[in-house]
């Protein structure tokens, strides 16, 4: 029970936050003063459209590549389906500053190849595409989400009976016919569910609000409320940033709400059938098949390699240009030579310690968490269910700034944790609670009741019982979750942004942010190179133990 | 109807494959109701598929009402939908999104026959009535009970008015009573509509019940075929008359053409096929018959009963004779069976097979236990 207070308690934080009329430190007056700015203030609904049409927009362009390829992968006789999954996990993995950036020497109306390329072309006046939009942001949040969208639409097809297609099939319903009126309709509710799910992730979304939108002066909520704690110029406004979060956390907990209507409603036609067949894969023949690869290798090149490739080339020039002859000969490795090493490695130093104390604590934790809601038969068990959800509804910016927060204002006469490393492992552990609540709860929901009380029965004690009999049954999930959560400290910018506050906490991705920020973006591509180098043992680790067919609970 | 002929397919699980059908050759003829009988993974499903077209073939061929649907050599494959078949799968698949009507009139309008709104509802109707569904039609599908739906599920097999109608263990999912009652429906309706059925299930009192021809399979093999009456009487080895019924086995060499030193003394033998060195003799429980003892005559054993058990119809009794244990089904009115007995095992009711290990291995733990 005690790890929930946390989550609770830091919501509370925020509501209350926002009520505070004077900043911190002096004596206390309530107001709903804020609460009345932010909605007659133009640029709230401003930002509140903004919001939705990149969140809109990425939930299209997710669509766009999960649905087919899903249906390709699950129904189709394609050649090389372990290859999709394998790429759509190092999708997954990259972290999304890292495209962001990427994008943004792409597109980017003044310096981006793509729009110099064409504008010299052409002769146009202004550049065609702007990735510093609402549309451009969506497109490449789309883009990062479109991994999850996969995994959660192909578990959609694993959990429909293929006896409904092929009951279309053998009555005279061809391919397509089947498709439109069995197939769609079908798969419609848990399509709907990942476009919920992508919508809530992609609505408090901050990296890439943050690395293309706030220099362009976009804003979306998270980036907004980020700009009230830390602004350039003024004084923080922590009211009206508790009154935005409070606004986004109520939007968060209404589409997390539906999101379970939804998947419930899509679970009435799940049917577990326990035939050991597979369903009849329709068979594309050759022309198909490089018709299909095109398409998955025109995604994976514009979702992945050539942000990746744009990174490369900025990061071997000092001044951001198209490739040409004149721009081949500047190349060096001066950007690497350049980088501030020193705080690079307190950063490496810093996120190996949370890619370790993290997922262990988390762990720990959750274990608790699992049994007590599946095995303990208490009263307010499932309670518990709920509040390990919570971290997941709420955006994880505003856990971030709650807990800055709490340690600025409210505990720093008992412990100074303002600025340091346990913070950071305090708020890590927290966000990760729900992901790793449902992978355990999914692996003991699996293993009979009864080993447990035959241990118990033979005169163990509960806590053996766990250390001898769970903890090695559970080891696939446990290891898997591990390696997995690992992976997500290392990449995690967005809670980052708000605790780093000094050299003692700094991680590896707040140093390519640093230098982003700061304007040297050739910089920041080599610092963004090198960190994804420090990441490779750790890819290759979950390669190797992590995976085995467990992608699709990674959602 | 259905003619099958040197169909094979591997399955490829991780490295190794597993044959799934062992050139099979079937040949099925019009109106004929024939079931594959098999235990699970005997190949059975995968045949059934293969002539749905849900499953490719590796090897063979396969023609429906003449016309060849699948032929390895000559390079022809229908998809399910070119082939002219009715289906009732073993989770019905009624689709749940649409109501019952919905889930008839799709594969009206939309299938083969392409026939219009008007004329697809008069055809749901006769079809619905056939199943005894009438009314049912606007109500949605997921709505219906497991016995419904199975039902709706045979509706819309029957509405496409298939050349041939698949049936994959359309009975699996029933409970006891409603099982029997389904079944004898489906037996009515096949033969009231003269259909060619091709049916799928591991329970043989259903494949007795429905069957005109029965082929069992194991192993991808299919070991005999025949009516229900001479695969129990006649069964042609050892695993068929294991699989209809229960028999005893007693192991032993034959001696001359028609008699056996068995482990239960010398039998006289009548069974019509000629094997020799060792054997095993079966014989049906109920074939046996227990008397009092008396001189002993061809062969009549004495026995001592060691257990029997009072079923009201029956009595099943167990009795040793030197070391082998036989089971006995006798009539309840021939008083208890007990102390010794004389053992009678009608020349006319034994069964003898050779003595093969490869072929008895289900066999061999009992024989020896």
């Amino acid at each position: 029970m005690a790890a929930l207070i946390p989550v609770l308690a830091l919501l509370l934080l925020v509501f209350w936050m926002a009520f505070w009329q004077n900043g911190p430190g002096e004596p206390i007056v309530y107001t709903l003063n804020h609460y009345r700015n932010i909605f007659t203030d133009s640029f709230t609904y401003k930002t509140f459209l903004n919001t939705v049409g990149f969140a809109a927009t990425a939930v299209i362009v997710s669509l766009l590549f999960s649905v087919p390829t899903a249906w390709l992968v699950e129904r189709t006789d394609l050649p090389g389906k372990n290859l999709i999954f394998m790429l759509v996990t190092l999708g997954a993995l990259l972290p999304t500053f890292f495209t962001a950036m990427g994008w943004v020497f792409l597109l980017h109306p003044r310096i981006g190849i793509v729009n110099r390329f064409v504008v010299d072309l052409f002769g146009l006046n202004q550049a065609p595409f702007n990735i510093a939009s609402i549309i451009g942001m969506g497109w490449v949040e789309g883009l990062g989400l479109s991994s999850i969208a996969f995994i959660m639409v192909v578990a959609t097809y694993r959990t429909m009976d293929p006896s409904l297609e092929e009951a279309a099939r053998v009555h005279g319903l061809g391919i397509f016919r089947t498709l439109l009126y069995v197939t769609l309709p079908l798969t419609f509710p848990g399509i709907i569910a990942a476009s919920i799910y992508v919508f809530t992730i992609a609505l408090s979304a901050f990296e890439v609000p943050a690395i293309i939108g706030m220099s362009n002066k976009i804003f979306t909520f998270s980036t907004f409320i980020f700009y009230k704690i830390q602004p350039l110029e003024e004084l923080p406004n922590y009211g009206i940033a508790g009154a935005v979060s409070t606004v986004l956390i109520v939007l968060a907990l209404l589409l997390s709400w539906s999101y379970f209507g939804v998947l419930r409603f899509s679970h009435r036609y799940a049917v577990v059938t326990g035939k050991a067949y597979r369903p009849r894969l329709i068979e594309l023949g050759p022309k198909g098949w490089i018709l299909a690869w095109s398409f998955l290798g025109c995604y994976f090149i514009v979702a992945k390699l050539l942000p990746f490739l744009l990174l490369i080339w900025a990061a071997l020039l000092r001044y951001f240009q198209p490739p040409s002859w004149a721009a081949l000969s500047q190349v060096s490795l001066n950007n690497f030579y350049g980088l501030p090493w020193s705080l690079l490695l307190q950063g490496a130093w810093n996120t190996l310690i949370l890619m370790i104390a993290v997922p262990t604590l988390t762990l720990l934790i959750c274990m608790a968490i699992s049994w007590t809601v599946l095995r303990s038969g208490l009263r307010w068990r499932l309670l518990f269910d709920a509040a390990a959800f919570l971290p997941h509804a709420v955006p994880h910016l505003i856990l971030a700034i709650a807990t800055m927060f709490a340690t600025l204002f409210l505990l720093h006469n008992a412990f100074s944790l303002y600025g340091s490393l346990t913070i950071l492992i305090f708020v890590y552990t927290v966000s990760r609670i729900s992901f790793a609540t449902r992978i355990i709860n999914n692996s003991l929901a699996q293993i009979h009741p009864e080993l447990e009380e035959a241990a118990l029965v033979g005169g163990l004690k509960l806590l053996q019982v766990m250390r001898k009999i769970l903890v090695p049954l559970l080891k696939p999930a446990l290891v898997y979750a591990w390696i997995w959560m690992a992976l997500l400290c290392y990449r995690e910018l967005t809670m980052a942004s708000v605790l780093v506050t000094s050299q003692n906490n700094v991680t590896l991705p707040m140093v390519v942010w640093g230098l982003w920020l700061g304007g040297s973006l050739n910089q920041a591509a080599a610092a963004n190179l090198v960190v994804l180098a420090f990441m490779l043992p750790a890819v290759l680790l979950y390669f190797i133990f992590g995976r085995r067919s467990r992608v699709s609970e990674t959602v | 109807m259905i003619s099958i002929s040197g169909l094979c397919k591997n399955f490829r699980t991780g490295d190794h494959a597993v044959a799934a059908l062992q050139t099979i050759d079937l040949e099925v003829g019009r109106g004929e109701f024939f079931v594959l009988l098999g235990p699970s993974g005997s190949g059975k499903t995968t045949l059934l598929r293969s002539v749905a077209g849900l499953e490719k073939p590796d090897e063979g061929e396969i023609s429906l009402n003449g016309k060849m649907v699948y032929s390895r050599s000559r390079r022809i494959s229908a998809a399910p939908e070119e082939r002219e078949i009715g289906m009732v799968f073993q989770s019905y698949a009624i689709w749940p999104h649409l109501t019952v009507a919905e889930n008839i009139g799709l594969v009206l309008t939309h299938g083969r026959s392409r026939m219009s709104k008007k004329n697809a509802m008069e055809r749901i109707r006769h079809s619905l009535e056939l199943v005894q569904l009438e009314n049912f039609e606007d109500r949605p599908a997921r709505l219906l009970s497991g016995g419904q739906q199975q039902r709706v599920a045979l509706a819309r097999a029957l509405a496409v008015n298939p050349a041939l109608l698949l049936m994959d263990e359309p009975l699996s999912n029933l409970d006891a009573r409603l099982r029997e009652e389904v079944r004898a429906n489906i037996k009515k309706l096949a033969k009231q509509l003269g259909s060619t059925v091709l049916y799928v299930t591991h329970d043989q009192v259903e494949a007795m019940v429905l069957a005109d021809r029965i082929a069992v399979m194991t192993h991808g093999k299919i070991l005999q075929i025949g009516n229900p009456f001479e695969l129990y009487r006649n069964p042609a080895n050892a695993l068929v008359a294991e699989f209809f019924g229960s028999i005893n086995w007693i192991r032993g060499i034959m001696v001359d053409a028609n008699h056996a030193k068995t482990e239960c003394g010398v039998l006289c033998i009548d069974d019509a096929r000629r094997c020799d060195g060792a054997v095993i003799v079966g014989i049906r429980p109920e074939d046996i018959r227990l008397e009092r003892p008396s001189n002993a005559d061809e062969n009549r054993i004495e026995g001592r009963v060691m257990s029997s058990t009072f079923l009201g119809d029956q009595v099943i009794a167990e009795v040793k004779i030197n070391e082998r244990t036989l089971i006995a089904k006798a009539a309840p009115d021939d008083g208890k069976p007990e102390g010794i007995m004389s053992v009678h095992l009608p020349k006319s009711k034994l069964v003898v097979f050779p003595d093969r290990a490869e072929q008895q291995s289900p066999l061999d733990q009992r024989i020896e236990g």
